[in-house]
C-alpha cells in the first residue's frame, strides 16, 4: 500500500510556538510536511496557490493579527476548493464563544495550548493518530 | 431619564465593555509569552541533555514551578472576575447529594473521615447549584489540604431556617492564626509560605464573592481545641438580575 503523507499548515503567528509544534513533531517521530503561515490571510493564500499540496489539515491558531481564526475559517468553508479540509483548533482561549464559533464552522478538535511542553507533545501524538486515520 | 443618570449608565456600559476586553486580554495574551517561558526553559533543559549538573535541573523546577504558579494565579484572578457572569444557571440540587459530589471530587480522601449533619425540611432546592459547589468544594478541600494530621476530621452541618440554609464546614486541622484570620479572604493570600503548601490562595476570595452575590455571609472562627471552622448563610430564595 502507498502512504500518502498530509501535508500540515500551521497557521500560527507566535515564533515560539512555531517552534513549539516543530519540536513536538520532532519527539513524536513525525515526519509530514510543515508549513507555516503567521495569519489568515496568508493561509489562503497559501492554500488558494497550492503551496501546500493535498492531502492536507490545518492547526489553526485564534488569536492572529490580519485575520484570525474564526474569519479564516469562515472565509474557507465557503470556498468550494477548501471546505472540505480537516481543521483543528490549537489556542489559549478557553472562552466558550471562541469555541463554539469554531464548533460551528466545523472544526475536527480543539486544543487547548497547554503550559507545559510536555503535554503538547501528548497533544500532538493524539493529532498525528487522527491525521494517520486521513492517510490510509 | 434625566441627563445625569443617562450620562451614568453610558458610563457604566463603557466600563463594563472596558473590563470585559481587559480580563479577555489578561486571559489571553499574557498567557502566550508566560507559555513561550516554560517551553523555552524545556527546550534548554532537553539540549542540555542528560548530563546536567543538580543545580541547573534544580533551578530549571523552579522557574517552571513558579512559572506554573503564575498561571494559577491569572486563572484564579479571571475565576474571580467572572463570578456573577458565568455559571449562573439555578436548577434543583439536593444537598445532600451536593455535598457527597464535592467529597467524590476532592479525589484521594482515605485518610479523611467526613461527618455529615443534615436538618432539613425539604432536602431539595432550586438555587444557583453550580455556586453552591464551589464553595463547598473550595472549603472541604481547603480543610484537607491544609490539614497537619494523616487522621483528619471534616464535619459539615447543614441547618435549614425560614430564610436561609446555615452551612458550618470544620475540621481537626492546625486552624488559621489569631492575627491573620482577617487576611484570609483576601486574593492570593496564603497563612504559609506557598513554599509549604502550595496554594494559590485564591479560594476563600472567590468563596466570599460568591456568597456575598447571593445575599449570605462566611464567617471563620477557631475550633474549640484546634480546627477551623468556617459559617456561612446560604439564602433559600435566589434572585438572579442579568
Amino acid at each position: 500500500m502507498i502512504q500518502k503523507l498530509v501535508n500540515i499548515l500551521l497557521v500560527e503567528d507566535d515564533e515560539v510556538d512555531v517552534m513549539n509544534v516543530k519540536r513536538a513533531f520532532s519527539k513524536n517521530n513525525i515526519k509530514n510536511d510543515l508549513f507555516v503561515a503567521g495569519n489568515g490571510v496568508e493561509a489562503l493564500e497559501m492554500l488558494r496557490g497550492g503551496i501546500v499540496p493535498l492531502p492536507r489539515i490545518i492547526i489553526l491558531d485564534i488569536n492572529m493579527p490580519k485575520m484570525n481564526g474564526i474569519e479564516f475559517l469562515k472565509e474557507m468553508r465557503e470556498d468550494e476548493n477548501l471546505k472540505n479540509i480537516s481543521v483543528f483548533v490549537m489556542t489559549t482561549s478557553n472562552e466558550d464563544s471562541d469555541k463554539i464559533n469554531a464548533y460551528n464552522l466545523n472544526v475536527a478538535g480543539y486544543i487547548l495550548k497547554p503550559l507545559s511542553f510536555e503535554k503538547f507533545i501528548a497533544s500532538v501524538a493524539t493529532l498525528k493518530d487522527f491525521w494517520s486515520l486521513c492517510e490510509m | 431619564m434625566i441627563e445625569p443618570e443617562k450620562r451614568c449608565q453610558e458610563e457604566l456600559t463603557a466600563l463594563k465593555k472596558e473590563f470585559e476586553e481587559f480580563v479577555y486580554i489578561v486571559s489571553h495574551d499574557i498567557k502566550t509569552p508566560m507559555r513561550a517561558i516554560v517551553n523555552i526553559a524545556t527546550w534548554i533543559e532537553d539540549d542540555l541533555g542528560p548530563d546536567v549538573n543538580k543545580d541547573i535541573l534544580d533551578n530549571f523546577n523552579l522557574l517552571k514551578n513558579r512559572v506554573g504558579r503564575l498561571e494559577n494565579m491569572m486563572n484564579a484572578l479571571l475565576e474571580l472576575s467572572r463570578v456573577n457572569r458565568t455559571k449562573m444557571e439555578l436548577f434543583e440540587v439536593s444537598i445532600p447529594k451536593l455535598v457527597n459530589d464535592c467529597i467524590e471530587m476532592l479525589g484521594d480522601t482515605i485518610n479523611v473521615e467526613f461527618h455529615l449533619t443534615y436538618n432539613l425540611l425539604d432536602k431539595k432546592c432550586i438555587t444557583l447549584g453550580k455556586k453552591l459547589e464551589k464553595v463547598i468544594y473550595s472549603l472541604l478541600h481547603n480543610a484537607i489540604q491544609f490539614h497537619d494530621k494523616v487522621q483528619k476530621n471534616v464535619f459539615v452541618e447543614v441547618i435549614e431556617n425560614e430564610t436561609d440554609y446555615e452551612f458550618v464546614i470544620s475540621d481537626d486541622g492546625p486552624g488559621i492564626p489569631e492575627e491573620v484570620k482577617d487576611k484570609i479572604f483576601s486574593i492570593f493570600y496564603t497563612a504559609n509560605s506557598k513554599d509549604v503548601v502550595d496554594s494559590t490562595g485564591a479560594g476563600l476570595a472567590i468563596c466570599d464573592k460568591i456568597i456575598k452575590m447571593v445575599g449570605g455571609k462566611i464567617q471563620y472562627a477557631p475550633g474549640l481545641n484546634c480546627g477551623s471552622i468556617f459559617k456561612f448563610n446560604w439564602p433559600k430564595t435566589i434572585t438572579v438580575n442579568n
